[in-house]
């Protein structure tokens, strides 16, 4: 009598993890490495499939309101990536005008390490006036490779949209940082991770400030069985006067700056998604 | 008779600066030349204002001089130390302190200008500047062709409001003559006396009007109330002009003409016969002589609907190759070219027209700027088909024509064997830019510069980005380091929103303290309940502005964990919301 070997419970579920996580979310990534750079905020780089931001990838904010603290994550993070040894320009594209350059340049300054003249060419802002071009303007920063990162408010947002913009992040290495209201978390996505930021106040404390308390929480996390999908949540706080992590003393905010790939090894491509 | 327009650019050299430098404007600006015993003398000067839509704020008015104060009289000619003791005397002495002083540096002015004159081509193609030591005119022969324009008024209004879209402050005349021209265009806001009029009293000013008209043949009378000044005249001859009592071209006009060359010298009799057209002054040679053109008609009109993009790409892209090829071996790249789509209509059904026969009409001009020189035929190819496809072009093409305006010096690198090069990818980034701007329009993609200004909407400043690192030929280097270093007064991000609203809401809000923090407010059908409020930030600026900005600002956090930036107007204590710190 021939035995068939029919997989075991576990198996099942570990191929069928596989095939969730290969059908959308883009966590399987497949194709040449990409590094992986840190965030600069540890609690982030813990919460992201990758441990990090994954340079030619696109990370969608999911802002609970209109003044969360989304923007101002993803601000710092685009500041971040555009002071690391590889560096490059940041593109701001702001579709509805409202972005007021004196809240980022000082971050920028910092993360480039307080040198004036190093800001020329950093940042630069692009002001579409049609939601067409908005979609193209983001395409083609996207594809430069001396863009670091590419930071947009789109509203509206065809599926076709998105996979455009991971194909030409794929190709020009740039990180696509999405702003997008929290009923866009109801819409396919092509990014890598979706995080929603919310404020955090807590009761009777009194923070200073230049400190904002952030929640994070991944969303659209693996399917772990059981009916509900896992959903991983991190507190931060974010320096408002300097855009960075509060709550690293200053030597490793130097360490860091340092070295860009501290704490995210290279990886072939694939995310590995860890219960926390 | 020949018609001419005359262009005047007032004050060309602070003008050019100012396009290379947004960032000068906000300061009284002086363009001195160094003279012996380092005496400086000023060139030019001016006090601009931000063009609305400039960091997002709204216009606002000059300085003090036009709230009742006399408008500070500095001439060209006058010493640095004097100009800068009369500006503070009108202006007071903080203006002085602000005051920027830049080289002269009139090699730089020339070519700006003739580069507005390649630019001028799209009106007609006979375009010439004026033959001057410093020329601030450009003369375009328009005989012929006002009516492709719907005539000489639209054409003139025309080329003074297209220049004022690209930042340059113009004014505008057709005549006959260049001199007339001359004359008309320094003076369009001088308009004849009425009847009655004291003879010789001066012509009572036209305000806001940039534009004139000359009647044909009929110059000398259109003129005569105008001051001598306009014949073009050396100040010793109008020195000699007042002695006699005579101050109007009329005045000089009177004057019995064998006697005016031994009474005033050959100039007067000169400028009056080239003023009146008895004396030919045709236009100096062509401008652009020396930059490369390339042109193809077509026997018969290509329809739009028969061409493809790709096809029509093709063609550009084969001028743009004969454009380029001079160029590159001078090793230049183009930043500026201007592509005109010559078209032409029937005829047919209009009275007295002949079977098939055609009228031009006139040209779909694309300009394509770049921030950067380039020589790269394929970039520059797209740039064009970028701006072709936002462009509304004719249904018919007769001809096209690829006009380049300006060039420059494309910089040489040596390539890598291992690596990448960081110029490399400063370079993507410039073709980047010139993509972007391409199809989003040039003020549609910038740099911010951050001003030395507490009132948000003034903060920042919009400058075309300087992908290069370069600094602009002829700025200021010590300006361009203030605008590129962060001044102090910007050093507190954590005080200022990521989203600032372009006009702050009015906010129904409550506070318990009148002078204190709102406890709770009302935005968008919302009640928002306030937890913790820091402030007040108080900002108080804009005095010479117009209306003094008085405003109290808050940084407050929401029980759900938002945090916005409210101010409430100390002039009537009303509450309103200016950004988010999304």
């Amino acid at each position: 009598m021939v035995s068939i070997g029919l997989p075991g419970g576990e198996q099942v579920r570990d191929m069928l993890a596989a095939q969730v996580a290969g059908a959308g979310g883009g966590f399987t990534f497949k194709g040449p490495a990409q590094p992986v750079l840190s965030s600069g905020f540890r609690a982030l780089d813990r919460l992201l499939p990758a441990e990090g931001v994954r340079r030619g990838s696109l990370l969608e904010w999911l802002a609970a309101t209109e003044a969360s603290g989304a923007a101002a994550l993803a601000c710092a993070v685009a500041c971040r990536m555009a002071a690391t040894p590889a560096g490059g320009a940041i593109l701001v594209v702001d579709r509805r005008g409202l972005f007021h350059p004196p809240a980022v340049l000082p971050w920028l300054e910092e993360a480039c390490g307080g040198r004036g003249e190093a800001l020329a060419g950093r940042l630069v802002v692009a002001r579409p006036n049609r939601d067409d071009d908005e979609v193209w303007a983001i395409d083609q920063a996207l594809r430069c490779a001396g863009v670091a990162a590419v930071l947009a408010w789109p509203q509206r947002v065809h599926p076709t949209a998105m996979r455009r913009w991971q194909l030409a992040a794929k190709a020009g290495g740039a990180v696509g940082l999405l702003v997008r209201p929290q009923a866009a978390r109801r819409e396919s996505s092509w990014a890598e991770a979706r995080v929603r930021v919310s404020g955090a106040l807590e009761a009777g404390r009194t923070d200073s400030l230049s400190l904002r308390r952030l929640r994070l929480a991944l969303v659209g996390g693996p399917w772990m069985g059981e009916g509900h999908m896992e959903e991983r949540t991190a507190d931060i706080v974010l320096d408002l006067a300097r855009g960075r992590d509060g709550t690293l003393p200053e030597r490793d905010v130097a360490l860091l700056r340092s070295l860009p790939q501290q704490g995210a090894a290279q990886r072939e491509g694939k995310a590995v998604c860890r219960a926390s | 008779m020949p018609r001419i327009m005359t262009i005047w650019l007032p004050r060309w050299p602070v003008q050019r600066r100012l396009r290379e430098s947004p960032e000068l404007r906000h300061a009284p600006l002086f363009v001195c030349r160094h003279e012996p015993r380092g005496v400086m003398r000023v060139v030019a000067w001016a006090w601009a204002v931000p063009a609305p839509g400039e960091s997002g704020a709204t216009r606002s008015r000059s300085r003090p001089a036009e709230r009742g104060r006399p408008a500070a009289r500095i001439v060209a000619g006058m010493s640095l130390a004097e100009a800068l003791a009369v500006l503070a005397q009108s202006d007071g002495s903080r203006a002085c302190h602000r005051a920027e002083i830049v080289a002269d540096d009139p090699v730089a002015d020339r070519e700006g200008i003739e580069e507005v004159a390649r630019w001028c081509r799209r009106f007609a193609p006979l375009v010439a500047v004026e033959s001057a030591g410093r020329p601030e005119c450009v003369h375009v022969d328009v005989t012929g062709t006002a009516e492709f324009f719907g005539g000489e008024e639209t054409l003139v209004r025309t080329a003074v409001w297209t220049l004022q879209a690209r930042g340059i402050h113009a004014r505008a005349a057709i005549a006959d003559t260049i001199g007339a021209g001359w004359a008309a265009a320094r003076h369009t806001d001088f308009r004849p006396p009425p009847a009655g009029h004291p003879a010789g009293h001066p012509a009572l000013p036209a305000r806001h009007r940039r534009c004139a008209i000359v009647p044909p043949a009929d110059q000398m009378a259109a003129l005569a109330h105008l001051p001598a000044a306009a014949l073009r005249l050396e100040g010793d001859c109008l020195a000699r002009l007042s002695e006699v009592g005579v101050d109007t071209i009329g005045g000089v006009g009177k004057l019995p003409r064998k006697s005016l060359p031994s009474r005033f010298g050959p100039q007067l009799a000169r400028r009056l016969a080239q003023c009146s057209g008895t004396l030919a002054e045709p236009l100096e040679t062509p401008c652009g002589g020396e930059l490369p053109q390339a042109s193809q008609a077509f026997d018969f009109p290509l329809l739009l609907r028969d061409l493809t993009q790709e096809s029509l790409g093709a063609l550009v892209q084969r001028l743009v190759e004969a454009c380029m090829a001079p160029l590159a071996a001078a090793g230049k790249g183009v930043t500026a070219l201007q592509v005109r789509l010559e078209s032409s209509r029937s005829r047919a059904g209009q009275k007295g027209a002949q079977e098939g026969a055609r009228e031009a009409c006139p040209p779909t001009v694309i300009d394509v700027g770049l921030f950067r020189p380039s020589a790269a035929v394929g970039h520059l190819a797209e740039l064009i088909r970028l701006r072709m496809a936002r462009a509304h072009l004719p249904r018919e093409i007769s001809g096209i024509v690829v006009d380049v305006v300006a060039v420059g010096p494309v910089a040489a690198r040596q390539r890598m064997l291992f690596g990448e090069v960081a110029e490399a990818t400063a370079s993507q980034v410039g073709l980047l830019l010139d993509r972007l701007s391409g199809r989003l329009g040039r003020s549609a993609v910038f740099e911010p510069k951050l001003l030395a200004d507490a009132q948000p909407e003034h903060a920042w400043l919009a400058v075309p980005p300087a992908a290069s690192g370069r600094l602009p030929a002829g700025g200021r280097q010590g300006a361009k380091t203030r605008a590129c270093a962060l001044p102090a007064g910007g050093r507190f991000p954590e005080r200022r929103p990521i989203c600032l609203l372009p006009r702050p809401v009015r906010l129904e809000a409550v506070a318990v303290v009148p002078d204190g923090p709102p406890v709770r407010f009302q935005y968008e059908g919302q009640t928002h309940h306030i937890a913790q409020a820091r402030g007040p930030e108080r900002i108080e600026t804009a005095w010479w502005r117009g209306p003094c900005v008085r405003r109290d600002y808050y940084v407050v956090d929401t029980s759900a964990g938002d945090r916005y930036w409210l101010f409430r107007r100390l002039q009537d204590g009303g509450w309103f919301l200016h950004g988010r710190f999304a």
